[in-house]
């Protein structure tokens, strides 16, 4: 009888631990999709062509401030138009990036948010995420505009009212590649690399 | 048919805990419950309204019904107990599997709080299905017999382990599936 006692007692804590490794097993499974999840390129082939006009609509921020998305800017500044969403996990790991840009990058760039929804939500996230200092729009025609398939999404607009950049952006590298990209004067990094081959072939 | 008082135990406690858990998780932010049990359009808006707060209190009643009948009350009681969470699980799959009828599959389960939406799934359906097939099982006639040290451990370590895997079920079925299966569709 002992000893079917102390079989029994061993199988129970066997059988926790392993509900236990079950479940860090399906923890760790989630951070990993998390990290490769939308891995998409930044550049997508179809729609707006990066160098023509961006779309131009008017919007109001949540604060009731009217905007001219993709207009032409008397005051030289760029703008990055960032799509992103209260339930998109991949936004919120952006978020703190999105901040850090914005001061760093303060000299020459507007940092806008855009989202589609409830606006009770859009608030909610706002206040909880401390998104303040952003002019943050709810607009379904201004993702419809710019061809927002995945979320986050970026656009890039020039002072000129040009889109310079426009794709997936779901890393602090993506998102500074697009900085790089308006920085030399390339669409993308895969024209950097066309241009790159052209001059060594001239 | 007759179970024995462990099983019964377990799956009374098993259910006591998952109830209580419910009703935590409704009361922690009422109004957002509200708003999702509105959303499911299985009362009028008005009714609804009202009938949202009943909801975690039912659970919680339901809960401590589950947790303390076994014990001391009568055998009917334990039953009545048993068969209202049992029929609480079966309304929630049945308003579920309504509005997935419905097509509406963006729908917000409730289940968890404002940050934590999570749109509604079959799976939801038959989990629930499933655990009120269990709590109408312990609705059965017990079996009368002394419990000793032994049982306290197969209670003890049965919860445990069906807490861990409801955990480990419910990311896997809520969470990780749906993308796995967004990322096949991706380019």
């Amino acid at each position: 009888m002992t000893a079917l006692a102390v079989s029994n007692l061993t199988l129970w804590l066997v059988v926790i631990a392993l509900s236990v490794a079950l479940l860090a097993v399906v923890r760790q499974l989630g951070v990993l999709h998390e990290r490769i999840a939308p891995v998409g390129a930044l550049m997508l082939a179809n729609g707006l062509k990066v160098g023509e006009s961006a779309p131009q609509i008017a919007v109001q921020d949540l604060d009731g401030r009217a905007l001219s998305v993709g207009a032409a800017r008397a005051d030289e500044r760029a703008t990055l138009l960032m799509f992103v969403s209260p339930t998109c996990p991949v936004c919120k790991a952006l978020l703190p990036v999105l901040k850090s840009s914005l001061t760093a990058e303060r000299h020459w760039l507007d940092i806008v948010l855009a989202s589609d929804g409830e606006v009770a939500d859009q608030r909610e996230f706002v206040r909880a995420q401390r998104l303040g200092e952003f002019a943050y729009i709810v607009s379904a025609p201004l993702g419809i505009a710019y061809q927002v398939s995945r979320l986050p999404f970026a656009a890039l607009i020039d002072s000129q009212g040009v889109l310079r950049a426009r794709g997936i952006v779901n890393s602090r590298e993506h998102l500074e590649s697009l900085f790089e990209a308006k920085r030399l004067g390339f669409a993308s990094i895969q024209d950097y690399f066309e241009a790159a081959a052209k001059k060594r072939a001239a | 048919m007759l179970l024995d008082p462990a099983a019964g135990y377990l799956l009374d406690l098993g259910g006591a805990l998952l109830f209580a858990a419910a009703a935590a998780h409704k009361l922690r932010d009422l109004p957002a419950f509200t708003e999702a049990f509105v959303a499911f359009r299985v009362l009028p808006d008005a009714w609804a309204r009202r009938a949202a707060r009943l909801v975690p209190c039912v659970e919680l009643a339901t809960a401590l019904a589950l947790a303390l009948t076994p014990a001391s009350a009568s055998a009917a009681t334990r039953r009545a107990a048993a068969l209202a969470a049992s029929g609480l699980l079966l309304a929630y799959a049945s308003a579920i599997a309504l509005n997935l009828v419905r097509g509406r599959r963006e729908l917000d389960c409730g289940c968890g709080g404002r940050r934590d939406r999570r749109p509604i799934a079959s799976w939801m359906v038959w989990r629930n299905v499933m655990i009120a097939a269990a709590l109408g099982a312990a609705a059965l006639p017990w079996t009368a017999r002394p419990l000793g040290p032994a049982d306290v451990l197969t209670v003890a370590g049965g919860l445990t382990v069906a807490a861990l895997l409801y955990a480990a079920v419910d990311r896997l079925c809520g969470e990780i599936a749906p993308r796995a299966l967004a990322m096949r569709g991706m380019p």
